[in-house]
């Protein structure tokens, strides 16, 4: 193969890669246009079926979100426009609006729920989760770890020690294995614990699940809760919550959206 | 005017006679009654018995006290107070005769009946059931009973509801004369497990009133007060509640009637008190059709509207269903109505207005129900039956909800949304969008993560090794010599080579002798020199090694020894013996 013929092949390979991946991401907006469009004529739910097609397709932006959220604003269902809000106030280039959106819904609500404030250090692992990501913490946590243990054996190495050396390198060590540590914790909880909002108008909290367990609390559209999914697991049907209120129950899983 | 004066002289006749029975016709038979300090005693402590008499008397004599039976009668001279008050000219007096007892004994007590002449007639107190009992019970249960200055009760209603039925809990306070309470403070956390709890409007500044226990004086003040509505059938547990109560202990004159919230002029202190657990046995209700009965259990009115009659595609109809009355209101499911095809269902709406004054909760529960006509035509909503529970009559009432009929006029396609309002500017976004496609992996599936972890601990691993290595080798000599073997061999049979190139035969010889005994030697932690060649071979018949590849260590060994005797050899032969010595270095390398 002269250098001619693979210059022409190392372009072809790209130009296809590239047309992939371009009429990969027009197929969704190509999508998300019509939906808006559907919209714009005030046909609520054929916008809301396409939109709906892209989130199941996992082909989400907060674009899409945020429509979703200004869509069920207009057919007056304040949870189901709370929950598109909350997903789209993660993306950056929607957040600002999503964050005018969750105001105005909150504001619409007939009921609110008492806010427990959260502990210090669940504020601490949110903030940690939010502003760094578990994945970089993990890499911080490793690369302490190494370096610990390349200053560890360096003396090893050189044949020459030095006093400061070792604790500095061990602690160094335990710190990264720490961080590691925290990692996992953090994406464990958030593996096992995720946010949900309510978006029927009212449903009961139960202490167990079943329609005849004990009444814990009733709650309303647009309560958030947080559904442990490990719990949830073992009764179909059912979604084990904490409540903003600091209450635990179970509740019916058809009443509520997992974030 | 003798017809007058007839009349003067007849009514005064008549006020002569009627005064004194207007005067002595009111008196009322004096009331005697007797009170105890406490109904529960511990043994040793002080009991005062009070024999009072009040109303309109003229004589009273001492009282003609009985036998105590399990008590002992401390004075037999009684204290005596005595209080005067005129009424509207009615003057009425009250006398108290003190006495103080203490138990013998511990066990159930009775102060027998105390007779006493009034007036000249002999009236009988009642009797007081005393219970006397060991110190260290007494003294646990002092917050819990009657026995106690100061306790906490709760107050059902009823103890045989029916689920959903409203229950009145009175939190109530009981103190005795000398007590003055300053302020009280629920303990947060009181959980009714089993009900659904509402707390109802209370006074600010509880009243207080007058109340007799087993024969004990005591004031009585409700604190707090809710709803209850058990969630279940069955017994049903009531969790203690608890209050934190600041007393004052004040002097005796103070009138029983005082203030709730007396002013703090003496020693006060905060206690923690709490109620008993009460059990309540709930009935469940009668079976109700599920698709009417809508959980409302109580005195309700419930009556269905609609908004309109004559509505345009797109526009929004609203079926507003009122429950209306007293009972378990926050409890209410929404009713179920089966509405006509043509009518979009939005999500309802929702609204409670809960009157929690006159000791009960009562108010309103509408339900609306959003409707969109996507095309034009008449609907009817259909007639709709709807029960709930009646405790008092025990029974269900059924309320039927009369059809609804709407006309939908207009085009379809028009159809409209509600915008939201003005004041709220956000607007879909039209644009591009960057897509993403989300996931959420576990950290132990990224490979980097092991890498991460596992290679610096092959890394420490490897120096660990390198250091041992380094310390034996300077530490350990016949270990560095062992080590250091094959290298050293090498080198002798590199000289041997030279030699026999430069036809120095025993030279040649000699450095390939000292090449394999070197390297036995050195392998085997023997001396460095004055061993034998049987010597050798024994130790490494020791070792096991290979019988050929003694044989020929030996051969060559006694060729190297013996060549100072024999004629020169030629460089081809010394070299093969020097080939020789290698592979059997590098034979004996792998076997020991």
């Amino acid at each position: 193969m002269n250098k001619r013929t693979f210059f022409f092949a190392v372009v072809l390979i790209l130009a296809a890669f590239g047309g992939i991946k371009a009429a990969a991401q027009n197929d969704p907006q190509r999508t998300f246009g019509r939906a808006n469009d559907q919209l714009q004529k005030g046909n609520i739910n054929q916008a809301l079926d396409l939109y709906h097609q892209l989130e199941s397709q996992n082909q989400v932006s907060g674009a899409l979100f945020l429509n979703m959220g200004l869509t069920y604003l207009r057919v007056d269902s304040m949870g189901q426009a709370k929950y598109y809000f909350m997903k789209a106030e993660k993306f950056k280039e929607t957040r600002s609006r999503a964050q005018k959106g969750l105001q105005y819904v909150e504001n619409k609500f007939s009921h609110q729920s008492a806010v427990l404030p959260k502990l210090p250090w669940q504020q601490a692992l949110n903030w940690l989760a939010g502003h760094l990501g578990v994945t970089i913490l993990l890499g911080i946590g490793l690369l302490i770890f190494n370096f610990g243990i390349f200053l560890y054996i360096i003396p090893w190495l050189s044949g020459r020690s030095h006093k400061l050396l070792p604790p500095t390198a061990l602690t160094m060590m335990v710190i990264g294995v720490l961080v590691v540590a925290l990692s996992f914790y953090i994406n464990y909880r958030e593996h096992r614990y995720h946010k949900a909002v309510m978006i029927t108008q009212q449903a009961k909290v139960r202490e167990k699940p079943g329609t005849s367990a004990d009444l814990v609390s009733n709650a309303y559209d647009g309560y958030v809760f947080t559904v442990d999914r490990n719990k949830s697991k073992k009764h179909a049907g059912w979604s084990y919550v904490r409540m903003s209120n600091g209450e635990y129950g179970w509740i019916q899983s058809k009443e509520i959206k997992i974030l | 005017m003798g017809r007058i004066g007839d009349i003067y002289r007849y009514g005064f006749l008549l006020l002569f006679f009627c005064i004194p029975s207007l005067l002595f016709g009111q008196k009322k038979s004096p009331s005697v009654q007797a009170t105890v300090s406490n109904t529960t005693l511990f043994t040793g402590q002080r009991l005062e018995l009070t024999i009072t008499i009040s109303g309109d008397f003229r004589n009273v004599n001492r009282p003609t006290l009985p036998n105590f039976p399990g008590f002992k009668l401390l004075n037999n001279t009684p204290s005596i107070s005595r209080s005067i008050s005129t009424i509207n000219g009615v003057t009425k007096s009250s006398y108290a005769y003190n006495y103080y007892l203490v138990p013998t004994s511990k066990g159930r007590k009775r102060i027998p009946p105390v007779s006493i002449k009034v007036d000249g007639k002999v009236y009988k107190t009642d009797p007081i059931n005393i219970k006397v009992e060991n110190r260290s019970k007494s003294s646990q249960n002092q917050s819990q009973n009657s026995g106690s200055n100061i306790y906490l009760r709760l107050n059902i209603s009823k103890r045989h509801p029916v689920t959903g039925e409203q229950l009145i809990a009175n939190v109530e306070l009981y103190f005795k004369k000398g007590l003055e309470v300053q302020s009280y403070q629920p303990v947060p956390g009181w959980k009714a497990r089993g009900f659904w709890k509402e707390s109802l409007n209370t006074n600010q500044r509880p009243s207080v009133q007058s109340t007799v226990i087993n024969g004990v004086r005591f004031r009585k003040a409700r604190l707090m007060q809710f709803a209850l509505f058990p969630t279940k059938s069955g017994e049903l547990t009531i969790s203690p509640y608890q209050v934190k109560v600041t007393v004052q202990s004040i002097s005796q004159q103070g009138s029983p009637f005082n203030n709730f919230f007396g002013s703090p002029n003496s020693s006060q202190q905060t206690i923690k008190l709490k109620t008993n657990p009460i059990t309540i046995t709930v009935d469940s209700l009668p079976k109700a059709d599920t698709s009417r009965y809508i959980g409302a259990v109580g005195d309700f009115n419930i009556s269905r509207s609609i908004n309109t009659k004559k509505a345009k595609v797109g526009q929004s109809i609203q079926i507003k269903t009122t429950i209306r009355g007293s009972g378990n209101i926050p409890l209410i499911d929404k009713p179920r109505y089966k509405f006509p095809s043509g009518l979009e269902v939005y999500q309802p709406q929702e609204n409670s207005n809960i009157n929690r004054s006159n000791h009960r909760i009562s108010g309103t529960k509408t339900f609306t129900d959003v409707l969109v006509a996507r095309s034009p035509g008449t609907f009817k909503i259909p007639q709709k039956t709807l029960s709930y529970y009646n405790p008092q009559k025990k029974k269900m009432i059924a309320t039927t909800l009369p059809a609804q009929t709407v006309k939908v006029t207009g085009s379809p396609g028009t159809a409209e949304t509600s915008k939201p309002s003005s004041s709220f500017s956000l607007e879909p976004i039209t644009g591009l969008a960057s897509w993403v496609s989300p996931h959420s992996q576990l950290l132990y599936r990224y490979w980097w993560f092991w890498a991460g972890m596992f290679i610096p601990l092959a890394v420490l691993a490897l120096a660990y090794w390198q250091r041992s290595y380094r310390y034996k080798m300077n530490t350990d000599r016949a270990f560095a010599r062992s080590q250091k073997a094959v290298q050293k061999a090498r080198g002798r049979l590199d000289e041997a080579l030279e030699n026999a190139e430069n036809g120095e035969t025993k030279q040649a010889y000699n450095s390939l002798q000292k090449a394999i005994e070197g390297f036995i030697s050195d392998r085997l932690g023997l001396p460095e020199a004055g061993l034998s060649i049987e010597q050798y071979v024994s130790a490494l018949e020791e070792q096991k090694v290979n019988a050929e590849l003694v044989k020929n260590v030996r051969m060559l060994l006694n060729k190297c020894a013996t060549i100072n005797y024999a004629p020169d050899r030629t460089a081809e032969l010394l070299k093969s013996h020097v080939g020789l010595g290698e592979s059997i270095i590098n034979k004996l390398r792998k076997e020991l």
